[in-house]
């Protein structure tokens, strides 16, 4: 298990080109590393985080001191052995783990950039990831893998560099953030804008926070990790440590409770400034329309052995998204394979124990693995 | 199920296909079938799955394997996607077989279609003595718990090609593991083959 690292790439000189038209350089991206890299570089794992998500997949968090997000999944032995693999992490720019990010220096002013942070997207986060890859010697991945926006990114990279791919693992996604993704998202931008403590993006320098705002949009964005029916059956109308509702607007409900609980933890670690680039990024997320409206133009070129992956009751990246995807890897004839998980746990639960998830991977990934 | 699992029923189906051919295994369980055809013929094979713990046994064969349904996701898989699509043993679990049949041979040049024979002479029988529904080998539900939802004759798989845009190529015989042309309805094939196993295309 490796530190976190943290590496300059692009320069001033030779900056990384954005969509948006501007460029930034040098950039830094934080990634942590898990086994050994084989001789002729060919067992290499890339893992995608989410929108929340960090490099800290398979070891302890700095903040939380938590295990990494997908250390049930990851690790010697386990379903993505690192005895075996070579696994790369990295935080996405726009990040708030120490990639380059809105709370990061400006390297030209010499102060936090803020909101002068250009608008990133998913496709810029993968340009970021594949100087990275260039920088570790790696010529092609044997496999990317993430869920959600994680997701999002193996896309990308399957339509922007087919070459480098030799398989890839899109988990509970979407080649298009969908009316009500982006409104959900939205949601979550207005509740931390709308805090007074954001100070229109420069909290930071008048030493304030928008705890509330951010919060708020955890808790919106949590809801959405969640069926119906795992919020019912972990809460019901449960009361929180009383016996009777008391008229008043405190917490009476467990699942009140429950999701300040989930809002006030998550800003001791996250940024909110990040937050707002991150979804918009994901808002702006459209291989179809990136590729004049042709899903199948986008990857034409790949001939990775995919895994699409959805779950019964995820209704943010419902299995319909997930089809749209598997629908274009079978009309362009490439190895694709499709499964839908029976779970009550929603979104969430491609980061939560499910055994079929977990063995179902592993299946996939040995296979492959022989096949190079 | 039971009755098909043998290699030497995978082998008239391999003997069916030309080396190297691009497959689709529609209800493909476990995937030994596309794995059998792999090792023999050189194929490049798909599956077809409902059940997931089947998924996860082609996944760790290396097979590329989709979880659907005969009856809902053939549509998803553009003309001619295959060389040949095969069908062993399902068609009558589906709830539309006749569409089901008219998709295999769009999703594919050819189609090898296999289904128990409810004309065979002791299903016949059963019935007549016993006056119950036939359990046996490839029969092995009671009526009640059956997936089964269409059975049918070879001479009503037959007719029913004849009222599509399906025609007969090849049939097989699954007692004497033989391959002939396909020439006309066969009243003794409907009495004393367990089983009908057909190569069909479209007209």
């Amino acid at each position: 298990m490796s530190e976190n690292v943290i590496v300059e790439l692009a320069s001033s000189k030779n900056p990384l080109v954005l969509d948006c038209g501007k460029t930034i350089g040098p950039i830094k991206t934080a990634y942590t590393t898990y086994g050994k890299l084989n001789d002729s570089k060919s067992n290499a794992i890339l893992i995608c985080h989410a929108l929340t998500g960090d490099q800290y997949v398979a070891s302890e968090h700095p903040i939380t001191k938590k295990n990494g997000w997908w250390s049930l999944l990851i690790g010697p032995g386990k379903s993505i052995d690192t005895d075996k693999y070579f696994i790369i992490c990295p935080n996405v720019i726009g990040g708030c783990m120490g990639s380059t990010g809105p709370n990061e220096e400006n390297p030209q002013t010499g102060k936090e950039y803020g909101l002068d942070f250009p608008v990133v997207t998913i496709a810029d986060m993968v340009k970021a990831q594949k100087l990275l890859i260039d920088k570790l010697g790696i010529k092609k991945l044997f496999s990317v893998i993430g869920g959600s926006m994680g997701g999002m990114l193996v896309l990308q990279w399957l339509s922007k560099y087919p070459a480098c791919v030799f398989s890839a693992i899109p988990i509970a996604t979407t080649s298009s953030h969908s009316a009500q993704n982006i409104a959900l998202n939205e949601l979550a931008r207005q509740a931390i804008m709308a805090d007074p403590e954001w100070k229109s993006g420069n909290y930071n320098e008048q030493n304030t926070k928008p705890i509330k705002g951010l919060s708020v949009a955890r808790m919106a964005a949590h809801i959405s990790y969640l069926s119906e029916q795992s919020l019912h059956e972990k809460f019901g109308r449960n009361l929180q440590n009383k016996n009777k509702i008391e008229f008043s607007f405190d917490a009476d409900f467990q699942v009140e409770s429950y999701l300040r609980h989930q809002g006030f933890k998550f800003v001791d670690r996250f940024d909110a400034n990040s937050y707002l680039y991150i979804t918009r990024a994901m808002d702006y997320f459209d291989l179809k329309i990136e590729n004049n409206g042709s899903l199948i133009e986008a990857f034409k070129d790949t001939e990775a052995h995919t895994l699409c992956v959805s779950f019964t009751s995820d209704w943010l990246y419902p299995t319909s998204e997930n089809k749209v995807i598997t629908k274009t890897f079978n009309a362009l004839g490439l190895n694709v394979s499709f499964v839908e998980i029976d779970t009550d746990n929603g979104h969430d639960s491609f980061l939560l124990n499910e055994p079929e998830f977990f063995d179902t991977i592993q299946g996939f990934l040995d296979a492959t693995y022989k096949k190079l | 199920m039971s009755l098909f699992n043998t290699d030497k029923d995978f082998n008239v189906i391999s003997n069916l296909i030309p080396s190297g051919s691009n497959i689709i295994d529609i209800g493909c369980g476990d995937g030994s079938l596309l794995d059998y055809l792999d090792k023999n013929k050189n194929i490049n094979g798909r599956g077809l799955e409902i059940d997931q713990d089947k998924i996860r046994e082609c996944l760790a064969k290396g097979i590329s394997v989709m979880q659907g349904d005969a009856d809902i996701d053939l549509v998803d898989y553009p003309d001619k996607s295959f060389d040949y699509s095969i069908l062993t043993y399902t068609l009558q679990a589906t709830k539309k077989p006749k569409e089901v049949l008219e998709e295999l041979v769009r999703i594919s040049d050819k189609a090898i279609v296999s289904f128990p024979n409810f004309g065979y002479w002791k299903i016949r029988l059963n019935l007549l003595l016993n006056g119950t529904m036939p359990v046996s080998n490839n029969l092995s539900y009671s009526w009640y718990e059956t997936p089964n939802l269409h059975f049918c004759t070879i001479t009503d798989f037959i007719e029913l090609c004849g009222a599509t845009n399906i025609k007969i190529e090849k049939k097989c015989n699954l007692k004497k593991y033989s391959i002939q042309e396909y020439t006309k309805k066969s009243k003794f094939d409907n009495f004393f083959l367990e089983s009908g196993m057909f190569l069909i295309s479209k007209k």
